[in-house]
């Protein structure tokens, strides 16, 4: 994308309007899609022939520590509440399993370019373990060395502290994010997790001494309590110490869904008008203290990595959001994991039991997942390139992919045109742009493309679009 | 083996441009034959398939009693020793030919296995040379593919360096597709890197190794499996070492 349509135009009016249920496209075909007729013969077989492609992809590893001292009521993450740190063991031995077992599916020369834990809250785990892990990654894959690996951790900052981070250095992690949500100590109190901003302060200075190369915030709009003067307050108070990346979730609140969120109280939720002030004030505050917005949650600085690739257009989206390295294979590992190995994704299962039964069998715990077909990596790719880069090549993908793009994708070109005419997208002969009145629709925008939306999914529920 | 699914003179249509690009081209399209040599011809062939990866087109010691032109997927050709230690012979893709090394000592001398979905043309053989006797065209043929065939094996016991090997796989692709009129610089690549590694006697981090030197020096661009020559000249320069001897 060019430098002259990097901002958003925020219209309440039409966010509003195309404020639908919608797959976030961290993969395509979505996570609901994968079935239970794929296991851990599939995902072998796929992993075989991963590594005997010309030029094996390197590997991006997931790592997801699923225990957390205390729930913070807005989270719907998998995972368990516990103040006991020997529950982490148990886990561990099946982790360490699981590590061993698909390490010895990928070829040694498939480097590890990208390493992320992920929770949970993954400094849950004490420097003996952390370090153990470390070493059975060592041990079972090749990690790679030196400047351009991507080893990425999330913090959380009330658990951590400058010689944590110092630990988590000497260990090879270059990256973390912080989950800091909000500043303000109303909705602090409201949301179960008390941070004081010098306790961040302290451990994101303790990082950066440390030489961690890339930090991210994590912040939420739409949380019970918050305002629009308090939460551009908080926006400052981040930009302020510039972390490299911005996240700026929006609270679901589904509290059928995710038993926390019973302990949020309706009545102190905004609006869903307050809840899109919230969001245009943070855009304001973030894209006014330098900020660029890369797409769907995500803010960068300019110089960092995240906006060089866009600019480049080598930007890809995957189960972390958008990252500059998807031309991996990404083994996902421990409890509800999910990987993409070749063409296929699979899903560990998602509850303790299952997780630990399949590795106390000398199985992996893969429950489900999906191969893609040739239509599902044709819309896949359509879907990136628009969600990550805000255009499609249109001549250059005929040309690429031997395909006629009007007679093969009518369906979604009809259902691009309403799209189009609210001025979302601008379809030219050739080329489909989206524009800055659409980038913060980019969800509705790339549903179009969607095949799988009218299929019964098995587990069919996705968040708002905003 | 799978009967024939059906018969040349059944339906031609889009068999023309195929047979266009058969390496036994010479033999099969109406070069001056008269209708009757024509139609006995086509009651030798069969056209067999569709084969899922992994079909064993013939094995070891069968009895050689046809030879095979890839009408669309990939073979590969290759022996196992006592240690089940496998040797890969070579590739051959669609227009060329399988199975000649048997016509002598009438049994083949290699497993000829399925690398994608395969379809293949079955040339009944002891039809075929009975048939060569009467049309001089044939058979002049058939020596010329034979005598390729027996270059090939030759070729890569040579001592060449792992650049050289890749170089000179990649260019005989290429050329091989560009004689039968496809495309000189897009191949598919539907063998594994194992394969090819076997193939050229290198390890397969080798294979991907070079491979990875020749996309950083833009020699090549390579997405997955289709890999897009963008240097054939360099590439051909540094093949020539190992290609000197052959056509």
């Amino acid at each position: 994308m060019s430098a002259r349509d990097h901002s958003p135009r925020f219209d309440a009016g039409l966010l509003t309007r195309y404020d639908h249920a919608g797959p976030r496209y961290t993969s395509y075909p979505t996570a609901p899609h994968f079935h239970n007729g794929f296991g851990e013969a599939e995902y072998c077989a796929n992993a075989r022939a991963s590594n005997e492609e010309p030029i094996p992809r390197p590997l991006s590893l997931y790592v997801h520590v699923p225990f957390c001292e205390s729930p913070c009521f807005y989270c719907g993450c998998t995972r368990i509440i516990t103040r006991d740190h020997s529950r982490a063991d148990g886990y561990l031995e099946r982790l360490h399993r699981e590590i061993g077992l698909q390490g010895g599916l990928f070829d040694g020369d498939r480097r590890v370019q990208q390493l992320h834990f992920g929770g949970g809250t993954p400094n849950f785990l004490d420097a003996a373990q952390m370090a153990a892990l470390l070493d059975v990654l060592d041990t079972s894959f090749t990690l790679a060395r030196g400047d351009t690996r991507q080893f990425s951790i999330e913090v959380d900052p009330r658990h951590a502290d400058a010689a944590a981070m110092a630990r988590l250095a000497g260990l090879g992690f270059n990256r973390a994010s912080f989950g800091v949500q909000d500043l303000d100590p109303r909705v602090q109190a409201a949301i179960n997790r008390i941070q004081p901003l010098e306790r961040t302060l302290d451990v994101v200075d303790g990082a950066r001494a440390a030489g961690f190369r890339s930090l991210s915030v994590d912040l939420i709009y739409g949380l019970p309590l918050q305002t629009r003067d308090a939460f551009a307050r908080t926006v400052e108070q981040v930009a302020a110490f510039r972390p490299d990346r911005i996240a700026l979730y929006s609270y679901a609140h589904l509290p059928d869904v995710f038993k926390a969120q019973k302990q949020i109280r309706a009545e102190d939720l905004p609006s869903p008008a307050d809840k899109l002030g919230l969001f245009g004030t943070a855009l304001a505050a973030l894209t006014g203290a330098g900020y660029r917005y890369i797409g769907m949650d995500h803010f960068a600085l300019p110089g960092d990595e995240l906006a060089l690739a866009q600019d480049a257009g080598t930007l890809q989206r995957n189960f972390q959001g958008y990252s500059t390295h998807a031309d991996c294979d990404l083994v996902g590992l421990g409890m509800s994991s999910i990987g993409r190995v070749g063409d296929a994704y699979a899903q560990n299962a998602r509850d303790l039991f299952g997780y630990y039964a399949a590795l106390d069998a000398g199985r992996l715990p893969i429950v489900k997942g999906l191969v893609t077909d040739d239509d599902d990596r044709l819309r896949g790719a359509i879907i990136q390139a628009l969600m990550c880069m805000g255009t499609l090549d249109v001549a250059a993908f005929e040309a690429r992919h031997g395909i006629a793009f009007a007679t093969r994708f009518p369906d979604a070109l009809a259902r691009l045109a309403p799209l189009a005419a609210d001025g979302l997208v601008v379809v030219a002969p050739g080329r489909i742009d989206v524009t800055p009145r659409g980038r913060l629709l980019l969800r509705p925008i790339a549903m179009c493309f969607d095949a799988w939306l009218d299929r019964p999914a098995a587990r069919p529920r996705y968040s708002r679009v905003i | 083996m799978a009967k024939a699914v059906r018969a040349v003179a059944e339906g031609e249509g889009d068999e023309v441009t195929f047979c266009g690009t058969c390496a036994f081209a010479p033999v099969c399209l109406p070069n001056g034959y008269d209708k009757t040599a024509l139609s006995e011809l086509h009651c030798l062939i069969e056209h067999v398939g569709p084969f899922p990866p992994g079909h064993v087109v013939f094995r070891r010691g069968d009895a050689f009693d046809a030879v095979y032109a890839v009408r669309a997927g990939a073979v590969k050709t290759c022996v196992v020793d006592e240690q089940g230690r496998e040797q890969v012979l070579g590739f051959y893709m669609p227009g060329e030919l399988v199975g000649l090394s048997g016509i002598y000592p009438a049994h083949y001398p290699c497993d000829a296995i399925a690398l994608d979905t395969l379809t293949v043309c079955r040339f009944s053989f002891p039809a075929m040379a009975m048939l060569a006797t009467r049309l001089p065209g044939i058979q002049a043929q058939l020596f010329r593919l034979m005598s390729r065939d027996i270059g090939e094996a030759a070729l890569l016991a040579g001592d060449f360096t792992a650049d050289e090997r890749l170089a000179a796989f990649l260019v005989r692709m290429s050329h091989g597709q560009a004689a039968r009129g496809y495309s000189a610089t897009r191949l598919h690549l539907a063998m594994t890197r194992t394969d090819i590694a076997n193939y050229l006697r290198l390890a397969p981090e080798t294979v991907s190794r070079v491979l990875r030197r020749f996309v950083d020096d833009a020699l090549i661009v390579v997405d997955r499996r289709e890999v897009t020559l963008a240097g054939l000249e360099t590439l051909e320069r540094m093949a020539r070492p190992v290609l000197r001897d052959s056509a």
